[in-house]
């Protein structure tokens, strides 16, 4: 990778009992990506790594062509983001902005605070102080302060914790607008599903220090190699089967007492006959009554329960194991759907993923 | 609900403790004792004394700068059985009545005697060519530390510079007490002269200005110096009254050293208090005082005399001269 | 970019002393009840000491130069004292607050004895170590002409021994209260290590040193004990006090005591104005 970007070349970092094991990452300009995993995961600690503040035992940093990994963080180009944004509170928003301009020659600085006020929209705020401004206010503020220094690349550490959904929504909003227009590469950290959708170009899921699946968004969510991190990405059937058998691309499993057909680039090797079976449950189909073209993977199914969460609804149901589908609550109420009736349902054969039965998180991507 | 009612019989029984220890009859008796400081371990001996002859007082003695212990009396109105001061026109002056004042006391006895010296020890400068004769002029050299207390708040204060006159004419200088001073400005001054004992044993100053029967208790040197000069004996008193001390309360001229106690009007255990002086004044406490390098005074003089208890006017002769 | 418009309802910043209107009365006023006699112990025995001297005896003691030049001492010395608090004691607690092992929660707590132990007491170790023959005190005399006994320094050295850990532990408390991350956050903006601690720690620190620095003040106007055995003159406040008090009873020695306290009182208002003056204007910023 040349030019703008950030690389993490088999970066190792050992802190007590904990360590990054050969994390290799590489986003580059008008990229962004998501690390997603379980607490303790490791991923705040590699954004600590990349921001200059352990020293890896391994590997490398190269930011903009130029290798950091020895660098003080203050000499990285970095900017961190953290929750509620960091914002000094014994200066006032010019004044924090200012801080990220300590190295531009004095006489020029008020012209660029005046232009970064005037771009994020917080003119009128020049002269408050971080404890009387809004989450909304303090976002832009962080970020005019962040763009201030002119970083290579930011790092966001779980920036919308603690919102509530509309406010989490609009921020996250013109974040991605701001990441857009800037092209500057990003890094995010969080828990959040919706986030990492909505939010990255490309998705890394961590565990215990070691990257166990990273590509582009919805590969990784639409193929994920092991149950650990299908189960990570909302994936809600997960199931056992046997593989009956294989061939021109389309692979048969049983489970159940019902037969499925699979297509698409499996992450399986042909060991065993044992399979995991993962189906998002938003690509379960409910299909109208008296439907009758023919679809692939049909089966009669009986409704459990349904449990009606606003937009969408989620019905539990048995089609001789019992799985969830997730459809809008509106079709729902059409169809008339209630615990005990009989519908079909189907299946998209691009929609199943056969993964390796359960051996840990790593998969088959070692 | 139990946890509650613990909690009340506790509280309860406090309560019951503290009204009841005052409704018993043979209560110990906390007998106050004011004292100036280098009657501290003289004291602490009497008290010892006491206590084995009458086990249910308790003796509790304070020490401090004569003049301190009387204002606390007099102008803190502190409870007080005996007061022992080390100048004995301590009592007279804050104590007896004056005009429109009121009097805390009326009489009082000189019960011991002392000397006013130098005190020293072996790592001081010069210390090996001190001598009985040529000590004034070791203490007057360049770079002797000479410690002494504050003339204006302390009698030894004043009766160091009294001494130093008095020394000035027996050795014919007439600058001595000058240079001498010298030695001591009021960096080296204390409010009074027991506070400087550890500033000499650790070797900030080099002489000590301080009584005889200090020296004595504290294992150290001191300068033997003639009757004539260091105040210790009663029958020197018109020698001594030509030494004038100047201090912000008036000019002080020289007095014998004699230790004086008195019962405070107001004492609340008065007849403990007199079964105390008897101790002290008798020889059980003579014995005491000499052993621990004070000068006796037998019998013991006293001023107004008849003021006092019935039961300690036999064991005193009137002052002479009053 | 689109950011300026705004044609939502933007949240507000509800401030957060307005967020509650009702609050546990009874233990509220139960707690006032209580507290009011912690307050009356403090103050009525003040109330009384200063209704003690009469107007005329209070002019006396304002014209008397001595007692004058006391006081002046003691500010001085005190404050020199603070100051000396504030150069070694803040980054001591800077250390404290950021390290987690066990010798700094030692370290923490021999700072913290200067408390415990009796004035007098420490007095004479002072003595021991600074003295003449002190194993501070020879070489400073020796190398500095330095003298401790009967000197502004000997008074500066009683008086820091039982206030410096005022200033330490309230620094201490004030740093720990920074969350790390920021100063993480002010190390990417391009900030070294001593800038991030100079622009950005340490005013977020100011308020709590400033209180510690002030209970130091306080602490060291008042001290005795360790004083008077290092230096009788020149004599501080509370000595020349003491002083007057066995030299002319309880009225001259209470009428300077109310002029000290006077000196004082103003003292501290105006540093606690100093301090919290501005931040009181820094949140209001609507």
């Amino acid at each position: 990778m040349t030019g703008h970007g950030i690389l993490l070349d088999r970066l190792t970092v050992r802190l007590g009992a904990f360590s990054l094991n050969h994390m290799d990452i590489a986003v580059g300009a008008g990229e962004r990506l998501v690390i997603i995993g379980p607490n303790g995961a490791g991923k705040s600690v590699t954004l600590e790594t990349i921001a200059g503040f352990h020293s890896p035992r391994q590997g490398r940093i190269v930011i903009d062509g130029c290798e950091v990994t020895r660098l003080p963080p203050e000499r990285r180009n970095v900017a961190f983001v953290l929750q509620n944004f960091g914002l000094f509170s014994h200066l006032s928003v010019t004044g924090n902005i200012m801080l990220g301009l300590h190295r531009m020659p004095r006489g020029r600085r008020q012209d660029r605070v005046a232009e970064l006020l005037r771009q994020f929209g917080i003119g009128h705020l020049a002269a408050r102080y971080p404890q009387s401004l809004s989450p909304g206010e303090k976002q832009r503020t962080g970020l005019a302060r962040a763009l201030a220094a002119e970083p290579a690349v930011f790092l966001f550490d779980e920036p919308f914790s603690a919102l509530d959904a509309a406010t989490h929504e609009r921020m996250r909003r013109e974040l991605l607008d701001f990441l857009t227009d800037t092209g500057i590469p990003a890094i995010f950290v969080t828990h959040d599903r919706s986030d990492a959708h909505a939010l990255g170009t490309a998705l890394a899921v961590m565990c215990a220090g070691t990257i166990v699946q990273q590509g582009p968004v919805h590969a990784v969510s639409r193929g994920p190699a092991s149950r650990f991190v299908a189960g990570l990405l909302g994936v809600d059937n997960i199931f056992p089967a046997r593989l009956m058998g294989e061939s021109r691309g389309v692979a048969t499993v049983a489970s159940g007492g019902m037969t499925l057909h699979a297509v698409g680039r499996q992450t399986i090797n042909n060991t065993s006959l044992d399979v995991l079976v993962a189906i998002r449950a938003e690509d379960i189909d409910i299909l109208p009554p008296f439907s009758d073209h023919a679809v692939a993977n049909r089966l009669a199914a009986r409704i459990l329960h349904v449990v009606d969460e606003g937009v969408l609804s989620r019905i539990g149901f048995n089609c001789g194991i019992a799985l969830q589908a997730l459809a809008m609550s509106r079709h729902v109420r059409e169809m008339d759907l209630a615990p005990g009736s009989m519908v079909d349902i189907a299946i998209s054969p691009e929609a199943i993923r056969l993964l390796p039965p359960d051996s840990g998180w790593l998969g088959a991507t070692e | 609900m139990t946890r509650g009612a613990n909690l009340a019989a506790v509280i309860g029984g406090l309560v019951l403790a503290l009204v009841g220890g005052g409704a018993q009859a043979d209560q110990p008796v906390h007998l106050k004792i004011f004292a100036a400081g280098t009657l501290a371990q003289p004291f602490q001996q009497l008290d010892a004394l006491f206590r084995k002859q009458y086990p249910n007082v308790i003796p509790e003695p304070r020490f401090g700068g004569s003049v301190k212990m009387a204002r606390e009396i007099t102008e803190l109105h502190q409870p007080a059985d005996v007061l022992a001061v080390a100048d004995y026109s301590v009592i007279p002056k804050y104590l007896f009545p004056d005009g429109g004042k009121p009097g805390y006391a009326d009489w009082y006895v000189g019960f011991a005697r002392n000397a006013i010296t130098f005190m020293y020890t072996k790592n001081s400068k010069y210390a090996a060519e001190v001598t009985p004769d040529t000590w004034y002029r070791v203490l007057a050299r360049h770079g002797v530390e000479i410690g002494r207390s504050n003339p204006d708040t302390d009698p030894s204060g004043y009766q160091t510079l009294q001494m130093l006159q008095l020394a000035g004419r027996y050795y014919r200088d007439p600058k001595l007490a000058e240079q001498i001073l010298a030695n001591a400005p009021p960096a080296n001054m204390r409010d009074t002269e027991t506070s400087l004992i550890a500033a000499l044993q650790l070797g900030q100053i080099d002489y000590l200005a301080i009584y005889r029967s200090d020296a004595l208790q504290h294992h150290l040197n001191y300068i033997d110096l003639p009757a004539a000069i260091d105040l210790s004996d009663p029958k020197d008193a018109d020698l001594y009254k030509q030494a004038v001390a100047d201090t912000q309360n008036g000019k002080l001229p020289g007095r014998p050293i004699v230790y004086a106690v008195t019962i405070p009007a107001h004492a609340p255990d008065a007849e403990w208090a007199a079964k105390y002086v008897a101790l002290l004044l008798g020889p059980e406490g003579q014995r005491i005082m000499q052993q621990n390098g004070f000068g006796t005074m037998v019998p013991p003089y006293a001023v107004n005399a008849t003021a006092m208890p019935a039961s300690l006017q036999p064991l005193v002769k009137p002052w002479p001269g009053s | 970019m689109g950011l300026g418009d705004q044609d939502w309802r933007e949240e507000e910043a509800i401030p957060l002393r307005s967020r509650s209107n009702s609050q546990p009365r009874g233990l509220f006023l139960a707690c006032w009840l209580i507290g009011s006699l912690m307050v009356g112990f403090v103050v009525v025995p003040l109330i009384d000491l200063a209704a003690t001297p009469s107007a005329a005896s209070l002019a006396s003691a304002a014209r008397d130069a001595d007692l004058r030049q006391a006081i002046a001492l003691s500010l001085e010395a005190a404050f020199l004292t603070a100051l000396l608090a504030a150069l070694f004691g803040v980054p001591l607690a800077y250390t404290l607050a950021r390290s987690r092992s066990r010798t700094s929660t030692t370290i923490a707590a021999i700072v913290d004895l200067p408390l415990a132990v009796p004035h007098t007491v420490a007095g004479i170790a002072l003595l021991m170590a600074f003295g003449r023959r002190g194993i501070l005190g020879a070489p400073a005399l020796a190398l500095f002409g330095m003298q401790f006994w009967g000197s502004l320094w000997g008074i500066i050295a009683g008086m820091l021994f039982v206030s410096v850990p005022y200033t330490v532990n309230a620094a201490r408390l004030a740093f720990e209260a920074i969350d790390p991350r920021l100063e993480q956050v002010a190390r990417t903006l391009g900030l070294g290590p001593w800038s991030t601690w100079l622009r950005i720690v340490l005013p977020l620190a100011r308020r709590g040193i400033l209180t510690g620095l002030t209970l130091t003040y306080a602490r060291a106007i008042s001290e005795f004990g360790a004083v008077i055995m290092l230096a009788y003159y020149p004599m501080t406040a509370p000595v020349q006090i003491y002083t007057l008090f066995l030299r002319f009873g309880i009225t001259k020695a209470a009428a300077a005591s109310v002029l000290l306290l006077a000196v004082c009182l103003g003292l501290f208002v105006l540093f606690r104005a100093l301090a919290y003056g501005r931040a009181i204007t820094v949140g209001t910023g609507r």
